[in-house]
């Protein structure tokens, strides 16, 4: 296992598996630097985390994932404020309800600019100064929902496939520069964004966070949370098109 | 009874969580206030009565209505607003402490005031003022209300706070039910400072061992509970296992961070990670009806010196403050007949004399409770208050399902209930079954009777809300 000290980087951190993945990287005594849109929320919580843990580690830093201008200049000045950073976990991401019988562009654009568009932002600005260091870890949290085209929420399968391939390539262009670059896809987790789906067996996003750090300090490559999940989608990965089509799911 | 009354409501049997009283009553399920209103409109006019009932977690008959009306809240249960700065939470009544706790908690806040379950609805924690395990050092559920809506049984929507119509504001809180229905409630958590508390484990030898142990700690302990083994007899009467907790301070576990999520704090659903506790009620059945209560409160008082070795130890909010969510439908092990909790308040200077008196009069009689849990209080400044600077002692009996068996047990009860209101002492009607109309002055003391009822003829001229506690009561 790596050992790092440098400030890490949280983007989607006022709830669900952001926030959880941020208290447990401050728990561990590393700085971070929270990224929402929400600032009362993140302002809360960063002042929470502070507070039990009786020292200043959390940061706040309002920021919109989909705001893919600011993110070089927002990198810049964490780095300027809380010193070099070797640590990104992008885990912004949005699934607004979509009907079955809904074909709404402005909500898939939505999607596709936060889920797939901002991981890409943050994921290049890290990619540019890791290389330089040879060395750093940027954890993408995509989702199961990328294995396959579902029938229910397109615009989302396709912004987390996107933004999936987009970090294997990154992976395989600087693994041999000492870069870390994971893929998480989580199963059902308990967070807001799926609050009201009634997710059969969930995990709390304090496990999935758990489990993504154990996949980080593995160096995996891709990883399920939990870890059936890798079973269930392959599964699902090989019904044929023509059974699947059918199928509700 | 008009049509459109009967159209509204339907015929249920509405019992008390106890099981043992109850009956066939017509409930609603309202989801706003304007439903309420309309509901109290057609009643009144019909001439019938009301009952509020929230999540029914009451004991005994605060919640219940036979042959009557019952509006059940339980479906207005929006959490309007969470401050997630100050903690400031703007409820309806039907949420219940399991949606507060879970909103709160991941903003580092915790309900200032919980019970053992966190199944009971806000509007019933309200009107009856429930107390958790901290009543000594923080008082009851009603000190952490900063206002609420009360929409009165002739359809008017007063705001009520300390400051505004501050009469019925302490009235309402403890009026169980019987002024009119709080439609919104503001109330107030408390910063935590981690997810879990530091818990210990003391094992007292007796009766008087557990007081002198309250009052040694209620100074600088959180949270005090004891369990009691009211099988102990002679030198081990009263003994039992007390809990203490402390909340942590700022930097003190800076491990409780990640114990903020809201399903870290969750009572286990499974026995050692396999047997679904939903199973268990059957073999506690097993327990009450075949006499081995004795042996299992003497494993579980063996096994509290383990615990005490061992202590202090972390334990999540959730884990320590809602033991009786640990077994899910565990009241089962009573039936077919049901229970009843008894639980008297006694001043602080009577406490040995008349908590003794009273286990030996169980013992003498041949109804010893199943469970005893003592608590340390402290006094109130609403007007029906429960509360005394003194400790209150909840037995829970098993109901004899045969009628002779049941009525010794009410007189039982009732005779355990002289001594202490001949101590000063008083009760506590999310619990109470038992006491009758002669008793309830006694309990308030006459000038607060008057008080609450010139209010209740203020708000409720046509005495529409009705329960069958308050007619048990003759209030």
């Amino acid at each position: 296992m790596e050992r790092r000290n440098g400030t890490c980087i949280v983007v989607g951190a006022s709830s669900g598996i952001g926030l959880a993945v941020a208290r447990r990287l401050a728990q561990g005594g590393r700085k971070v630097a929270m990224l929402a849109r929400r600032e009362r929320e993140l302002a809360a919580q960063v002042h929470t985390a502070n507070d039990v843990l009786g020292k200043p580690l959390a940061h706040a830093y309002v920021h919109d994932a989909g705001d893919l201008d600011a993110v070089e200049p927002l990198f810049a000045r964490i780095e300027q404020e809380l010193g070099p950073v070797d640590e990104v976990h992008f885990v912004a991401g949005v699934m607004p309800p979509v009907a079955i019988d809904e074909f709404d562009l402005a909500k898939d654009r939505q999607q596709v600019q936060v889920n797939m568009l901002g991981c890409m932002a943050w994921a290049n600005a890290a990619a540019q100064r890791f290389l330089a260091r040879k060395s750093g870890c940027f954890v993408g949290v995509s989702s199961v929902a990328q294995d396959r085209g579902r029938v229910g929420k397109p615009g989302y399968h396709a912004s987390k496939a996107g933004m999936d391939t987009f970090l294997e390539s990154l992976r395989n262009r600087l693994w041999r520069h000492g870069v870390q670059v994971t893929t998480i896809r989580p199963g059902f987790v308990e967070t807001p964004m799926t609050q009201g789906l009634q997710l059969k067996g969930a995990i709390s996003a304090d496990r999935a966070a758990e489990l993504i750090l154990k996949a980080r300090d593995r160096r995996k490559t891709v990883a399920y949370v939990p870890f059936k999940w890798r079973l269930i989608m392959f599964v699902i990965r090989n019904i044929p098109s023509f059974l699947f089509r059918r199928l509700s799911i | 009874m008009t049509t459109s009354v009967t159209a509204d409501f339907r015929d249920e049997d509405v019992r008390g969580f106890g099981m043992c009283i109850g009956g066939t009553a017509r409930v609603l399920r309202p989801t706003s206030a304007e439903q309420i209103a309309d509901a109290f409109a057609k009643v009144r006019a019909a001439g019938g009565s009301i009952a509020l009932r929230g999540t029914g977690n009451s004991y005994g008959d605060a919640a219940t209505n036979v042959n009557g009306h019952v509006l059940d809240c339980s479906r207005m249960n929006r959490l309007l607003d969470f401050d997630p700065h100050t903690g400031v939470a703007v409820v309806e009544p039907g949420v219940t402490i399991r949606d507060l706790w879970r909103r709160a908690i991941g903003h580092g806040f915790w309900p200032r005031v919980v019970p053992g379950t966190m199944a009971v609805s806000m509007g019933g924690a309200a009107a009856l003022n429930i107390h958790g395990k901290n009543n000594f050092a923080l008082g009851t559920f009603g000190e952490c209300i900063r206002s609420f809506e009360l929409l009165t049984p002739r359809g008017e929507l007063l705001q009520c706070s300390r400051e505004q119509e501050s009469d019925l504001f302490h009235a309402a809180i403890g009026g169980f039910g019987m002024l009119g229905c709080m439609t919104k409630l503001v109330l107030e958590t408390k910063r935590v400072h981690s997810g879990r508390l530091r818990v210990w484990g003391i094992v007292a030898r007796d009766l008087e061992h557990n007081l002198q142990i309250l009052e040694d700690l209620r100074g600088t302990a959180d949270y005090l509970v004891s369990w009691l083994d009211l099988h102990g007899k002679g030198v081990a009467l009263g003994r039992g296992l007390m809990h203490r907790a402390d909340q942590m301070k700022p930097g003190e576990d800076p491990g409780g961070l990640c114990h903020l999520d809201p399903l870290r704090q969750d009572v286990p659903a499974k026995l050692f990670g396999l047997v679904p506790k939903g199973w268990l009620w059957p073999g506690m059945w097993g327990a009450v009806h075949m006499g081995q209560v004795p042996l299992v409160n003497w494993l579980k008082f063996k096994a509290g010196f383990k615990e005490e070795r061992q202590s202090p130890y972390l334990q999540s909010h959730g884990a320590f403050h809602f033991l009786l969510d640990y077994v899910p439908r565990w009241h089962w092990m009573t039936r077919p007949g049901g229970l009843i909790q008894f639980q008297p308040f006694v001043p602080q200077k009577e406490g040995a004399r008349v908590l003794r008196t009273l286990i030996e009069k169980c013992h003498q009689v041949g109804f010893v409770p199943y469970l005893g849990v003592l608590k340390r209080h402290r006094p109130d400044p609403f007007l029906m208050t429960h509360a005394v600077d003194g400790y209150s002692l909840a037995m829970d009996f098993a109901v004899p399902s045969g009628k002779s068996g049941r009525d010794k047990l009410w007189r039982h009860c009732r005779d355990m209930a002289e001594v202490v209101l001949t101590a000063g002492g008083r009760f506590y009607y999310a619990k109470d079954a038992v006491l009758e109309a002669s008793s309830f002055a006694r309990v308030h003391g006459d000038t607060a009777v008057a008080k609450f009822r010139e209010l209740k003829q203020r708000v409720d001229p046509d005495r529409l809300l009705q329960t069958d506690l308050a007619r048990r009561l003759g209030v």
